[in-house]
């Protein structure tokens, strides 16, 4: 077991700078999420991690190890990967074990390890399948499947999840997290959807155009976002940002708040702010209706089945503790 | 409805020409058959006189001739198809310094044709005492073979997907490994097109063969029929015997792997 | 670990180059070595002594004189070559467009008319192009043979007084360009059957709402959906015409007098039987040239019209 640390950690493709001085430490036995948008580096760095790109600058450690000169083989990881990249021509057997007998790990054993995996996984009846005779939810299985009979010091894991459909997809997430707290083993998990993010990571690092924006756990991040990307991105529906001027409050620097933060008008919030309805998003637990107030427009949250409608005016408030304060020109919390 | 007619007038379309490309090869069989002592003309059918091809074989020389052909083919394609699945390996999923050039060198390679290289080829293997041996046949067939089977499985390894590359290499197999155990399995549909391809190519050879070989124990079967064909003008039933023998071979293989010919053909495969 | 600190401390600023560790550098050299010995040996070196022994006087026994560029201009002045590159041009027409005007032909009428059987018949029509062409060569010359082939025969059904196809100094040249035409015609055939099927039948649909009539579909919708397919059975077929020498060399060795004579040919025989291996050389290196050029050119309309 070990732990993971990128330390000023840069990637540049050409002219392009995909990862920019990237430091990071990840406990041992942690699940690490890295999520951004597409293009924000978070792939390119996982990838650095497993040896498959070059680091143009900094230093990768696997333990006390510097590992950017070290052959992915060598660095003691297993990768998932988006596409599972399962061998076609080979049984579900033999892609469990192929990683084991490159390593020439004694036969027994190979068989000790893939019983062992097939069964936590419940591949025991497709052990003689091909890959082409699976559905994708048990091809994915497979594919972690043939991470975990590796027992590695880390797990990697790219976008494990985006070939699954909604349902399965769910699912499948607190499967892994279960897995992965079984096993104990440090695991850096990339995905672009920040609900997989927030269930499922111990904590999550945002990256956005190669810089890394945050690194907390979910609460944090949701609670204390240190800038106006990380609380636009983490959250659904986003967090909606206005100045004083443009709602007419006397509040300073540009402010950011939460649905839950916006409610129908009463007594004791901020307010009240009058606006007129841009949409309704009723999902009948609860609704979200958006409005329009001068320049910005805010998400106001009810409960149960409001009935709204577009173009209608609305009075609302700001619950005062929710409200985040973020400077103008940085976007840096305040 | 004219989708109807025209169905019919598609049908009549492929069904004459169809004809077209039957009638000839049918008539030559026609003719291989005839009786030997009887009066001989293209395409008639008087008996099955298979005797014709005994003859052909045996005074014609035709067994030593399919030797040679078999020598040269199977020299050629093997190891043609060896180095074009290194060589588009490197191509299709490697980087290195320079690739991008040298892939043009080989692109190159599969514009020119026989013609532009027999000059050289003759007389610099003559001086090297090359000519009139197997190696003469062999050697330039490989390289350009080569040009074009590297190409082609260039153009086969861009399509694997590249995580299948990575998960072998994280799973600790050697490039090696990787390419005969995890890729190449998969490469098989792609690998026996070329090789078909490559054995009519090799086998229907003929300038190369004319130019370097003054041997007859040399000569390939395209050859030994154009020099048989220059002894026998007259013996019409026998020439068209040995015609027989020399398409044959190309010919079988095609009627069970005609969906690999094809495939290749309609890729645009060309050799030089 | 006292040894691995020097290491370790070499690698910190990263990888030198863009390269992952673990892939070695010079792999695929390696990997390139056996095909491109083989190629550079017996293609590339060829065809650069090729341009050299172009540019000499040479009877491929005695010392060369050099010549310059006397054996190119010899290409468009002697009056043998010229005939030659001008009877491959008429060869182009049977070789290429005749066999693309049938494969038009089918494709217009098949646009939307689904076919079965297409395997058979894909099958069939490609038989000519798998027989060797020296057999090829020979059946049509006894099928041309004057006094009892096939054709003559055929003809006389009809009364129609049989010909010398391969003798007569204005049909043998087109006698051995329909032999081509025969092999390749099926290549086009098939290749454009396959196009037309791609087509989606919305353009058809959309086509015929608008009033066009049979002819104006086949130009605003067939032959633009083709425009790949027609630019790779052209690039083929010309490549083919171009390269053609067993054919000649079998029917006619360029007879009779050079009426049949093509490039190909004129290659072989300057090199091997006239003693004139500098201008054979040139001939090469001219008609690789030209291939080059109309491959490339083909394929450039083909795509600036996309």
């Amino acid at each position: 077991m070990a732990g993971v640390r990128f330390e000023g950690v840069g990637k540049r493709f050409g002219s392009v700078e995909a990862v920019r001085e990237l430091s990071l430490e990840i406990a041992d036995g942690e699940f690490m999420v890295l999520v951004g948008p597409s293009g924000s580096g978070k792939t390119t760095a996982l990838r650095m991690l497993a040896g498959l790109e070059a680091i143009s600058s900094g230093s990768i450690f696997i333990g006390d190890r510097v590992v950017n000169q070290v052959a992915p083989r060598e660095r003691d990881i297993a990768m998932v990967f988006q596409d599972y990249a399962l061998y076609p021509q080979m049984t579900v057997f033999d892609n469990l074990a192929f990683g084991l007998r490159r390593r020439k790990v004694p036969g027994a054993d190979i068989q000790r390890r893939v019983a062992e995996a097939a069964r936590v996984l419940d591949l025991e009846a497709l052990l003689q399948r091909r890959p082409g005779q699976l559905s994708g939810g048990q091809a994915q299985r497979v594919a972690l499947g043939r991470a975990l009979v590796r027992e590695p010091q880390v797990f990697l894991m790219d976008e494990p999840l985006s070939n699954l459909d909604a349902k399965l997809r769910t699912q499948t997430r607190g499967e892994i997290r279960r897995l992965q707290q079984e096993v104990d083993t440090t695991t850096v998990y990339v995905t672009h959807d920040q609900v997989e993010a927030m269930t499922m990571g111990d904590r999550i690092a945002v990256m956005n155009e190669g810089r890394l924006e945050q690194v907390g756990t979910p609460e944090e991040l949701y609670e204390r976002p240190a800038n106006r990307f990380v609380a636009g991105f983490i959250g659904s529906p986003a967090m909606s940002f206005f100045t004083g001027a443009e709602v007419g409050l006397n509040l300073p620097n540009v402010v950011g708040v939460r649905p839950e933060h916006v409610r129908p008008w009463r007594e004791g919030l901020i307010g009240p702010l009058k606006g007129r309805i841009a949409f309704v998003e009723a999902l009948g637990r609860e609704t979200f209706v958006g409005v329009d107030v001068g320049e910005a427009r805010l998400v106001v949250f009810e409960e149960g089945r409001a009935e709204r409608d577009v173009g209608d005016e609305i009075e609302f408030g700001l619950v005062e503790s929710g409200l985040r304060y973020f400077d103008a020109d940085s976007g840096a919390a305040l | 409805m004219t989708s109807r007619a025209e169905q019919t007038l598609g049908y009549v379309i492929l069904g004459v020409f169809s004809l077209i490309a039957l009638l000839p090869i049918v008539g030559i069989l026609f003719t291989a058959l005839q009786d030997p002592d009887g009066v001989a003309a293209f395409g008639s059918l008087n008996g099955l006189h298979f005797e014709n091809f005994k003859t052909a074989w045996e005074d014609g020389n035709f067994g030593s001739y399919l030797k040679s052909s078999i020598i040269v083919s199977v020299s050629v394609v093997f190891f043609a198809t060896l180095f074009s699945i290194l060589a588009g390996y490197a191509f299709g999923l490697m980087r290195f310094r320079g690739s991008t050039v040298l892939f043009y060198l080989f692109l190159l390679g599969l514009m020119v044709p026989t013609e532009a290289i027999i000059v050289p080829l003759y007389y610099d293997l003559r001086d090297l005492n090359l000519t009139n041996t197997y190696w003469a046949l062999i050697l330039p067939q490989i390289a350009t073979s080569v040009a074009f089977g590297t190409y082609w499985m260039r153009t086969y390894f861009r399509t694997v997907p590249r995580s299948l590359v990575e998960a072998a290499r994280l799973d600790g197999a050697s490039t090696w490994f990787t390419l005969w155990r995890v890729l190449l399995p998969l490469a098989r549909p792609a690998v026996l097109t070329m090789t078909v391809l490559l054995f009519m190519w090799t086998w229907n050879e003929f300038l190369l063969a004319l130019v370097m070989v003054s041997d007859e124990s040399l000569r390939t079967a395209p050859l030994g029929l154009s020099f048989f064909q220059g002894r026998n003008t007259s013996e019409l039933s026998l020439m068209a015997a040995a015609s027989v023998i020399v398409a044959l071979p190309v010919v079988i293989l095609y009627i069970f792997l005609q969906r690999h010919f094809i495939r290749g053909m309609l890729a645009g495969a060309v050799k030089g | 670990m006292a040894v691995a600190a020097p290491l370790e401390a070499a690698s910190r600023e990263g990888s030198p180059g863009e390269r992952p560790p673990g892939e070695p550098r010079l792999v695929g050299y390696l990997y390139l070595l056996p095909a491109f010995v083989v190629f550079a040996g017996f293609v590339l070196y060829p065809l650069y002594r090729a341009a050299y022994i172009s540019l000499w006087d040479w009877d491929g026994l005695t010392a060369g004189t050099w010549a310059g560029f006397d054996n190119y201009a010899e290409v468009f002045t002697d009056e043998d070559l010229r005939a030659a590159f001008v009877h491959a041009l008429i060869l182009l027409l049977f070789y290429a467009v005749l066999p693309l005007l049938i494969g038009l032909a089918l494709a217009g009428v098949m646009a939307r008319a689904r076919v079965r059987g297409l395997a058979f018949f894909r099958a069939v029509l490609f038989l000519p192009q798998v027989v060797a062409m020296v057999v090829v060569a020979l059946m049509w010359k006894m099928i041309y043979q004057p006094t009892d082939g096939a054709l003559n025969r055929f003809l006389g059904w009809f009364g129609i007084e049989g010909r010398s196809w391969l003798g007569d100094f204005n049909l043998a040249l087109p006698s051995v360009g329909l032999v081509g035409t025969y092999v390749y015609f099926g290549l086009a055939m098939v290749l454009l059957t396959a196009g037309v099927q791609k087509i989606p039948t919305s353009l058809y649909d959309a086509a015929r709402v608008d009033g066009a009539g049979p002819f104006r579909e086949f130009l605003a919708v067939t032959l633009p959906g083709l425009r790949g397919e027609i630019a790779v059975a052209l690039t083929l077929t010309t490549i083919y015409a171009l390269r053609n020498f067993d054919l000649v060399y079998i029917t006619t060795s360029g007879g009779p007098g050079n009426a049949t004579s093509v490039p190909a040919f004129q290659v072989f025989s300057r090199a091997f039987e006239s003693g004139q291996v500098g201008s054979a050389a040139a001939v090469g290196i001219t008609l690789t040239v030209i291939i080059f050029i109309i491959s490339l050119g083909i394929n450039r309309i083909a795509e600036r019209s996309t």
